[in-house]
C-alpha cells in the first residue's frame, strides 16, 4: 500500500525539523546585534546604491546588521499601510512628501527633534530643507536630497530632427507644438514627441500656478475649480488631436514608474517627472537625455514650480533601536563617503558639506541634476500648503479623467464636472 | 454485549470525533469564524488601521449602496466577466470533453495538454506573460499581422481589456473539461445504442441524452465556476498593475475592495465590501439550488 | 467499442486535426515564453517565433542573479513553505474527513456544512483580522502565518476531497476493526489512511502547487527580501528592471514553473483522478 515509500515516523520528524527552521526569524543567529530594516521604492539603480551604503555601515560598525527591503512605487503604500496596522515598519523608511503629514499625524512616525545635533548631524543643511520635513513643528523626516519636477526629454532625437529643445522660457502651447513638431518630423509608427501627462498631478499644479492658485488650499481644500480642470484637461485633448502626445492606449500603459514610461519604452521623446529621476531613466536609455524646466505660464515669466525634498528618510514611532537607526540616518545624509556612493539619485544632497564633496566626482549626466537645481533655484515658488488626506486618490482620479476624455468616453466639460464631484467627495471623506 | 459496554462503546466515539475534529475547530474559531465576526464588526466602523475603530452605523453600507461610483464600475465589471467568462469556458470544456470521449486514441496526451494551463494559470509568470500576449507589440498582434490585421493594444485599450482576462479565464478551461469527462464516462452506453438503432442522430444524442443525463456536472460546474469567478483577483491585480485600469476597465470588485483596504486604509468601508460580497456568493448559491430541480435531473 | 470500430477514419482524423489544432493554440503563449527566455533581447518582441535565431543562455544568469538575494534563496523558501503547508494539509484535513466521514458524533452534519461553508467565503473578509492576530503573536515576517493555519485544516476542499475518498470505502472494514477491538485512532492510522494513499497523495499535489502559486498570502505576511516566496521574486523583478529585460523575466518565470510542471508530469493521473472525483459528487 505505501507506494510511496513514506511512513508515518519520517513524515513527522521531518515536519518536526520544517516547523522549527520556519519559526526562525531572520537573523536570530545574530542575537546581541542590532538590527536595522530599512524599506524604500524605487528601481533597481536604487537599490544598489542604498545597498552599497549599508554595506559600508556595517563594515563600520560590526554591532549592526542591515537588511533592506524595496518595492515599486505602487506596491510600496500598500504594503506600509499594512505594516504600520501591524506596528512592524522598518526602522528606516523612506518617506514622501505627500504621505508624511498623513504618516505623523496618525503617530506612526518617531519626532525626530531629540536626536538632532546628536546621533543626527544636520549641521550641514539649510534651515528651509529641515523645515520642509517638518509637520505641525516638529521634524519627522531629513531630506535625502532635494528636487523639484523637470522634464525629461531624449535631446539627441530632439537635435537629430532640428526641432528646437524644451528650453526654458517657453510656456505651454509651445511645448505642445514642439512636440507635435517632433512626431510629424521623426514621422515612425508608434512614436510620438511627449507622453500625455494630463493626468499628472505635478503638472497640473504647476499649470494652475498661473492662475495664482495652488491645487490644495491651507485649509486642505481642492484648490481648482470646474472651469480650471475643463482647461487643463482640454488643453490636453487638444495635443493629443494635433499629434503632440501619445494616445490613450499607449498612455494607459504607464504605471507611474521609469521602467513602463514612454519615454523608456522607446514610445516617445519627452515626459513630465522629476529632476533626480533622469539618473534613473538615463541608466535605462541608451540615447542622450536632458532635462529642463516645466512649461511657464503664457507670460513666460513665472514658474509654478518649487524645490522639494524628493524622498526623506523617517523613523518608525515602533522602532525597537531608535538611537541606532537615528545613527543610520544621518550617515545616509551627512556622511561623504555615503554621499558619494548615492550621489544625485535620489536628488541633491541638502548637507552642504556633502554637496561640496561630491561635485568633483559627479559624473556629467549627475553634474546635470546639479546644474539644473542651481538653475531653478531662483525662479520656483515656495513650497505649497501640505496635500490633505485623500491627495492620493485624487491623483488616481486625474489619471481617470484624463483616459475618459482620451478614450473619448465623456466630453472634457462633462468629465471635468464629474472630476470635481468625485474629489470633494474623496476630500471631504479624507 | 452487556448494556454499559454498549453505552461505553457508543460514547467514546463521540468524544474521539471531537479530538480528530480539533485542529479543524482550532481553525474554524480562529481563524475564520472568529476573524469573519471582527470584520462583520469592523464593518459598521471607520478603521484606518493605525488609530482605533469608531462606529459609524450603516454609513459604509449606504454609501457602497448609493454614492460609490466605483461600486457600481467594479459590479459591472465583475458581472461582466461572469457572465462572459463562465458560459465561454464551460462550453469549450464541454465541447472538447465530448470530442476526447468519442474514443479517439491518444487521450490521455490530449487531456494532459488541455489540462496544463489550468495547472499553471494561477501564477504570477502567466499573468506576466499574458500582459505580454495582449501588449501593441505582443504575440497576438504579430500573429494576427500575418493576416494583414493590425490588432490593437488589447490590455491598455478599456474597451478590450477585460477580453484579455476573460481569454485567460477561458484558456484554463482543462478543469472542467476533465470533470465533464468522468461525467460523460458515466453516462449508461446502452442508451446510446438503444438510441442509435432507433435512428437518432448524434446531434439528436447529444441534446436530448447527453446534456440531460450530465445536467447534475453541468450544475456543478457553474456553481464553482461562478463562485470562482466573483472572486477573482490576481489576473486582474497583475494584468493591470493593480490599477484596474484603464478607466476601470478591469477593476474587479475584489480588487477594489482590496484598493480601499490596503490603498487607502478604509478597513471599515473594505469589510462591508467584503460582506457584500458574501452575500453576493450566498445569494447566487441560493437560486441555483432553488432553480435545481426545475433543470437538473438525478436518476434517483 | 462497437462505436469505434464503426467510424469511418476520415472523422477520426478530423477530430486528430481539430485537437491538434486547439492544442498548439493553447500552448502556443508557453512555448513562445520559454523560447523568448532562450532569445536576445532584441529579437523577442520582433518575431512570434519558436525558434531563437540566436541562442542566448545569458538571460538565465542575470535572472538568477537581478534581485540582491539570488532566486535560489526563493526557490528554497517556497519549497519550504510548500512542504510544511502539505504537511499541515494532510494531517489536519485527514483527520478532519475522517471524523465527518467514519464516526458518529453529535453535531457530525453541522460541522460537515461548515467546512462547506466555509469554501464559498472570500479570504478578503478574514484577511484584516487574521493579520491583527498574527502580528500580536509576533508572526509576522515568519512562514509560520503562512504554514500553521494549514495545520488547523482551513482548506476545507482539501477535507472535502478526503471526505469524498473515505466515504467510499467500505464499511465493513471498520466494523471488522472493532470486532478486533481496534479504536477510532488505529483504524484511522492503519487501515484508512493506508487505503487513501491515492486521495493522500492528490491531497498534497494540490496543497504543493497552490501553495507555490500563492503570490498574495507571501505579499502580506513576507516583508523581507531574504523570506521573499519565487512568486514575490518575480514581482520585485518586474518591478526592478524586469519591464527592460524581458528575456531575463521570461527566464525566471519559466523557472518558477518548473516545479509544477515536474508534478504534472510525474503525477498526471493522480491529478485528473482528484479533479474527476471531487468533482463528480458535489
Amino acid at each position: 500500500m505505501n507506494r510511496f515509500g513514506v511512513n508515518r515516523r519520517t513524515i513527522l520528524s521531518g515536519s518536526a525539523a520544517l516547523a522549527a527552521m520556519a519559526s526562525l526569524p531572520r537573523g536570530a543567529q545574530a542575537q546581541a546585534a542590532t538590527r536595522l530594516r530599512t524599506y524604500w521604492w524605487g528601481a533597481k539603480e536604487r537599490a544598489d546604491r542604498t545597498n552599497k551604503v549599508d554595506e559600508m555601515y556595517m563594515a563600520a560598525h560590526p554591532g549592526v546588521t542591515i537588511t533592506g527591503e524595496t518595492l515599486g512605487w505602487g506596491d510600496y503604500w500598500t504594503r506600509m499601510a499594512t505594516q504600520a496596522a501591524g506596528r512592524n515598519l522598518a526602522d528606516l523608511i523612506q518617506m514622501d512628501f505627500g504621505y508624511i503629514f498623513d504618516y505623523a499625524r496618525r503617530r506612526a512616525l518617531l519626532p525626530l527633534d531629540q536626536f538632532v545635533g546628536k546621533e543626527i548631524d544636520l549641521s550641514g543643511f539649510t534651515q528651509q530643507s529641515i523645515d520642509g520635513c517638518k509637520v505641525d513643528g516638529k521634524i519627522y523626516g531629513v531630506s535625502l536630497g532635494l528636487n523639484s519636477t523637470a522634464l525629461i526629454y531624449d535631446r539627441e532625437t530632439f537635435e537629430q530632427f532640428g526641432i528646437p529643445i524644451p528650453e526654458w522660457p517657453m510656456n505651454w502651447d509651445e511645448l505642445g507644438e514642439r512636440a507635435a513638431a517632433l512626431t510629424k518630423a521623426a514621422n515612425r509608427p508608434g512614436y510620438w514627441g511627449m507622453t500625455d501627462n494630463g493626468g499628472s498631478g505635478p503638472g497640473f499644479e504647476c499649470w494652475l500656478a498661473e492662475r495664482g492658485k495652488f491645487m490644495y488650499t491651507q485649509d486642505g481644500k481642492f484648490g481648482a475649480n470646474a472651469e480650471d480642470m475643463a482647461d487643463w484637461f482640454g488643453f490636453w485633448a487638444k495635443l493629443r488631436a494635433q499629434g503632440s502626445c501619445v494616445p490613450p492606449e499607449v498612455q494607459s500603459l504607464d504605471k507611474l514608474d521609469i521602467d513602463t514610461n514612454g519615454l523608456t519604452q522607446g514610445k516617445a521623446a519627452l515626459t513630465f517627472s522629476n529632476s533626480n529621476q533622469h539618473v534613473g531613466f538615463q541608466a535605462l536609455n541608451k540615447r542622450k537625455l536632458d532635462i529642463a524646466m516645466y512649461p511657464a505660464g503664457s507670460s513666460k515669466t513665472k514658474s509654478g514650480q518649487y524645490l522639494k525634498p524628493s524622498q526623506m528618510w523617517s523613523i518608525a514611532a515602533t522602532s525597537k533601536a531608535p538611537e541606532a537607526a537615528a545613527r543610520l540616518l544621518s550617515y545616509f545624509v551627512a556622511d561623504i563617503e555615503a554621499g558619494k556612493i548615492l550621489g544625485v539619485e535620489r536628488g541633491i544632497p541638502a548637507s552642504k558639506p556633502v554637496r561640496d564633496a561630491i561635485e568633483p566626482s559627479l559624473d556629467t549626466i549627475s553634474r546635470r541634476g546639479l546644474n539644473y537645481i542651481a538653475f531653478i533655484s531662483d525662479k520656483v515658488r515656495d513650497l505649497p500648503p501640505p496635500p490633505p488626506r485623500g491627495a492620493g486618490e485624487v491623483l488616481a482620479l486625474m489619471v481617470r479623467t484624463n483616459e475618459i476624455i482620451g478614450f473619448g468616453k465623456k466630453s472634457v466639460t462633462e468629465a471635468a464636472r464629474d472630476f470635481m464631484r468625485e474629489c470633494d467627495s474623496i476630500i471631504t471623506r479624507g | 454485549m452487556s448494556v454499559t459496554a454498549q453505552i461505553i462503546r457508543r460514547r467514546r466515539p463521540s468524544l474521539a470525533g471531537y479530538v480528530f475534529l480539533l485542529p479543524w475547530l482550532l481553525g474554524f474559531f480562529g481563524l475564520t469564524l472568529g476573524p469573519a465576526l471582527a470584520s462583520l464588526y469592523l464593518s459598521f466602523t471607520n478603521y484606518d488601521l493605525i488609530g482605533t475603530p469608531h462606529w459609524v452605523g450603516l454609513e459604509n453600507y449606504v454609501r457602497i449602496m448609493t454614492a460609490d461610483s466605483k461600486v457600481a464600475d467594479s459590479v459591472h465589471v465583475t458581472l461582466l466577466y461572469v457572465a462572459m467568462s463562465v458560459p465561454l469556458k464551460l462550453g469549450f470544456a464541454l465541447a472538447i470533453a465530448v470530442v476526447l470521449n468519442k474514443g479517439i486514441s491518444g487521450l490521455p496526451i490530449y487531456r494532459a495538454l488541455f489540462y496544463l494551463p489550468s495547472l499553471l494559470g494561477a501564477s504570477v509568470a502567466i499573468a506576466t506573460l499574458w500582459r505580454k500576449v495582449f501588449a501593441g507589440d505582443g504575440l497576438l498582434n504579430h500573429v494576427l499581422l500575418v493576416f494583414g490585421i493590425h490588432g490593437p493594444s488589447w490590455v491598455s485599450d478599456p474597451n478590450t481589456a477585460l477580453y484579455t482576462l476573460v481569454a485567460l479565464s477561458v484558456w484554463q478551461f482543462g478543469s472542467p473539461m476533465i470533470i465533464f469527462l468522468a461525467g460523460l464516462r458515466q453516462l449508461p452506453q446502452d442508451l446510446f445504442e438503444a438510441a442509435s438503432i432507433d435512428g437518432a442522430t448524434p446531434r439528436q444524442q447529444f441534446w436530448r441524452i447527453t446534456v440531460p443525463m450530465l445536467t447534475p456536472v453541468i450544475f456543478f460546474n457553474v456553481v464553482v465556476q461562478t463562485i470562482d469567478a466573483l472572486k477573482a483577483f490576481t489576473p486582474a491585480f497583475i494584468v493591470s498593475g493593480g490599477s484596474g485600469g484603464p478607466i476601470n476597465s478591469t477593476l474587479f470588485y475584489t480588487l477594489y475592495l482590496y484598493q480601499e483596504a490596503f490603498g487607502y486604509l478604509r478597513m471599515g468601508y473594505a469589510a462591508a465590501l467584503a460582506w457584500l460580497l458574501v452575500l453576493a456568493i450566498v445569494a447566487v448559491t441560493a437560486v441555483a439550488f432553488v432553480t435545481e430541480r426545475l433543470w437538473v435531473h438525478y436518476d434517483d | 467499442m462497437i462505436e469505434r470500430a464503426r467510424r469511418p477514419w476520415p472523422r477520426s482524423l478530423a477530430y486528430h486535426i481539430v485537437l491538434c489544432a486547439a492544442s498548439l493554440v493553447m500552448l502556443y503563449p508557453l512555448l513562445w515564453m520559454f523560447a523568448s527566455s532562450l532569445k536576445p533581447n532584441a529579437e523577442i518582441f520582433e518575431t512570434f517565433s519558436l525558434f531563437p535565431e540566436h541562442w542566448d543562455f545569458s538571460a538565465y544568469s542575470r535572472g538568477w542573479n537581478g534581485l540582491q538575494v539570488s532566486f535560489g534563496q526563493f526557490f528554497w523558501n517556497s519549497l519550504l513553505i510548500s512542504m510544511l503547508s502539505v504537511t499541515g494539509n494532510l494531517i489536519s484535513c485527514s483527520l478532519a474527513a475522517y471524523a465527518v466521514s467514519r464516526m458518529r458524533f453529535p453535531g457530525r452534519n453541522i460541522c460537515f456544512s461548515l467546512m462547506l461553508m466555509t469554501l464559498m467565503i472570500p479570504y478578503q473578509v478574514t484577511l484584516v483580522p487574521q493579520y491583527i492576530l498574527f502580528l500580536n503573536l509576533d508572526w509576522v515576517n515568519s512562514f509560520l502565518p503562512l504554514v500553521v493555519p494549514k495545520f488547523m485544516a482551513v482548506d476545507a476542499f482539501f477535507i472535502f476531497l478526503l471526505t469524498q475518498f473515505f466515504r467510499g470505502l467500505p464499511r465493513e472494514l471498520d466494523e471488522a476493526a472493532v470486532m478486533d477491538g481496534c479504536g477510532p485512532w488505529r483504524i484511522y492510522w492503519k487501515i484508512i489512511l493506508p487505503l487513501s494513499v491515492p486521495a493522500l497523495a492528490t491531497a498534497a499535489i494540490f496543497t504543493f502547487i497552490f501553495t507555490w502559486d500563492d503570490f498574495f498570502g507571501p505579499l502580506i505576511y513576507l516583508s523581507d527580501v531574504e523570506n521573499f516566496t519565487v512568486q514575490l521574486g518575480l514581482r520585485g523583478f518586474l518591478d526592478s528592471g524586469g519591464q527592460s529585460d524581458w528575456g531575463a523575466m521570461f527566464a525566471m518565470a519559466v523557472l518558477t514553473l518548473l516545479p509544477v510542471l515536474a508534478l504534472f508530469v510525474f503525477f498526471q493521473r493522480l491529478l485528473i483522478q482528484g479533479i474527476a472525483t471531487t468533482g463528480m459528487k458535489r
